[in-house]
């Protein structure tokens, strides 16, 4: 899977491009808006990561520029603005996801393959790992084929680490993928540990391997 | 005390002590003057009189001198003495009132017989003279004054209008929107002075507001990529095989204080966005909904946590007009502050009513400052999470409605109370 990142941040691009071509994707990078255009002109990507902060002209008109020629491609904005009117100026002309900087390269991972997945895969939503199901569509999983019921937060949990499966992915990253800006307000990762001592437990009844390792308390791997 | 009145106070003073000094002065020197006039009269008529008397006398004898006015007596004296004048006033009944009469007393000689002469003359014409001219000139200074008085006055207002004017502006001026005053030249030398230099404070205060804003404005979106940079080598690192525990624990710790920087920067950021004004969605909000939603879904796993009770005591719901992010994070601030520097097992109220919402929680025994809280990065406690800019933030937004926000310390309770206005409430 091809995915193009348009970056000028020559340190932020390298460490997207290390976490993402683990996961399986080959990475192009350009630097620049004429240079993302002449790429995008070349070749199909699955997805595109837009900076559309870039100094030299408007990522929005790149982006629409994308959306005119008919591209089918998946597209998230990175953005340094995070400003709503942005956000929404931005899901209009056609972006499938909005990330703000800073954000967590897990994140970053799953939103990649939730926009990946749609893109490619229409309607085959379901994400399996040896005995373990995930429907998509229904927000439910499967163990051995049978329903295991979770609250949301912790389908949410689950599927998170899935997404970044085999990575170490950071307490931080998880607990502000779960609660937005909530998360400033507890004192320690409590309820994170909370909603994870939860799932643990729920999915080792119903059989399932423990395949969540905590990593030295500084986050969670989920790993065969 | 206005301008005005200052200035025309000091007239007014003066006026009312030459009015209550002039008219006694001016009515003793009159009464003065007159009976000094009855004295000179009296005696430059005395030795005449005084010889018609005699002839008289001589020719009908006492009983049967025809008196020239009914002002003269003449008695028998036992001894000389000299002559005197005085003053005394008598009942006259035709006039049914006291009458004062100037008396000259004077020896005369009769036939060789000493008697005393008594002449009195009435003052009353003079003291109805006095009267009417006093009156006269007291109608004429009350005029001169009044007249004085007003003309000054709209002089006054005259000549300090261009600093009303100037006043006025200074008053509306708003350091975030107007760079200039727009004062306009009055055609006096000291207001266009004033005027001048008050454009030029105007200007360079616009001027510092504007880069300091956008200082902070740049500092912050420019942290934004190299915050980016710190927590995704910090991702990548955390993939390394092989990890020591120890390399574990300093990489956690790296993180947690790229998320305190990263969540500091995510509110200075919001904070200038709430000055600058740049959420212009409305709608109308149920206060009520938005609290519930925070109390029931979002901040429920915290509350139930700490184990904290949590009372809600709703008689109204406040219905507002703005936008629902600011709402939500200004309840959101104040909820969240309540539970984090509450105790284990504390306690937290919510009431609303009217257009009033308390929000009061248990924690630390001592008051807090009520002066400094809501400045920023002032730290609550020790709390390292504590970042200094929630209720500054909170203040913010509501200023933006026009709504106050303040915190008292009663019973034990530290209580944020937040007045929204009355009408029409949260039009902007």
């Amino acid at each position: 899977m091809k995915i193009l990142i348009i970056e000028d941040e020559k340190e932020l691009s390298k460490s997207m491009i290390a976490y993402l071509q683990r996961e399986n994707y080959h990475c192009d990078l350009a630097e620049n808006f004429p240079e993302g255009r002449c790429r995008l002109e070349s070749f199909d990507y699955d997805c595109i990561l837009l900076d559309i902060s870039l100094p030299d002209g408007n990522g929005l008109q790149l982006l629409r520029e994308i959306k005119e020629n008919g591209k089918l491609d998946g597209l998230i904005i990175i953005s340094a603005k995070n400003s709503v009117d942005d956000r929404i100026a931005g899901l209009n002309l056609g972006a499938d996801d909005y990330l703000a900087k800073p954000f967590h390269l897990s994140e970053l991972t799953a939103r990649v393959a939730a926009v990946v997945r749609r893109k490619r895969f229409q309607g085959n939503t379901v994400l399996v790992f040896n005995e373990l199901t995930v429907d998509l569509i229904a927000k439910t999983i499967l163990v051995d084929n049978k329903v295991v019921e979770l609250t949301r937060k912790e389908f949410d949990l689950l599927l998170y680490l899935v997404s970044n499966k085999n990575r170490v992915v950071s307490k931080n990253a998880i607990a502000e993928s779960l609660s937005g800006d909530a998360i400033q307000l507890h004192d320690s990762f409590d309820f994170l540990y909370a909603h994870m001592k939860n799932l643990k437990k729920k999915l080792a009844a119903a059989g399932c391997t423990d395949y969540i390792k905590s990593i030295y308390g500084m986050g969670y791997k989920f790993a065969a | 005390m206005k301008l005005l009145q200052k200035t025309i106070r000091g007239y007014l003073l003066y006026s009312i002590f030459t009015l209550v000094v002039a008219i006694p002065v001016f009515y003793f020197t009159i009464q003065n003057v007159l009976r000094h006039q009855a004295d000179e009269e009296l005696l430059s008529t005395k030795e005449s009189l005084k010889a018609r008397l005699e002839a008289e006398f001589e020719k009908a004898g006492l009983h049967e001198i025809k008196f020239l006015d009914s002002g003269i007596r003449i008695l028998p004296a036992a001894n000389e003495f000299k002559d005197s004048l005085f003053t005394i006033n008598e009942y006259d009944s035709a006039e049914e009132e006291m009458i004062p009469y100037r008396v000259i007393r004077s020896n005369i000689h009769l036939n060789g017989h000493p008697y005393l002469l008594t002449r009195k003359i009435s003052l009353l014409e003079n003291d109805d003279l006095i009267k009417t001219i006093l009156n006269v000139q007291v109608t004429l200074l009350i005029l001169l004054l009044a007249g004085l008085f007003i003309i000054n006055r709209r002089l006054s207002i005259r000549i300090w209008k261009p600093f009303y004017r100037t006043l006025e502006k200074l008053k509306k001026f708003n350091v975030e929107k107007d760079s200039r005053l727009g004062l306009a030249k009055s055609g006096i030398n000291e207001f266009d002075d004033l005027n001048h230099s008050l454009e030029g404070f105007a200007e360079r205060t616009h001027q510092a507001f504007v880069s300091q804003k956008e200082f902070a404005e740049n500092a912050s979106h420019e942290l934004q990529t190299p915050l980016a940079i710190m927590q995704g080598k910090l991702e990548l690192l955390m993939q390394t095989p092989n990890l020591s525990e120890e390399q574990a624990n300093l990489i956690d710790e790296l993180a947690d204080a790229g998320r305190r920087m990263s969540h500091l920067n995510k509110n200075l950021i919001l904070l200038t966005k709430i000055e600058n004004n740049q959420f212009h969605e409305l709608e109308k909000i149920s206060l009520r909904s938005v609290i519930e939603n925070f109390t029931d879904t979002l901040y429920l796993p915290a509350i139930e946590q700490k184990l904290i009770e949590l009372n809600k005591d709703f008689q109204e719901d406040i219905l507002l007009t703005g936008n629902r992010s600011l709402i939500e994070i200004f309840t959101g601030n104040l909820l969240g502050n309540a539970i984090r520097y509450n105790p284990v097992k504390g306690k937290i109220n919510i009431s609303m009513r009217a257009n009033m919402l308390i929000i009061a929680n248990t924690g630390q025994t001592q008051p807090l400052d009520p002066g400094k809280i809501f400045n920023r990065f002032q730290k609550e406690g020790t709390n390292s999470d504590s970042l200094g800019l929630g209720l500054e933030i909170a203040r913010k937004i509501a200023g933006l409605y026009a709504a106050e926000l303040s915190y008292e310390c009663k019973n034990g309770l530290h209580r944020f109370i937040t007045v929204f206005p009355t009408a029409d409430l949260f039009v902007k």
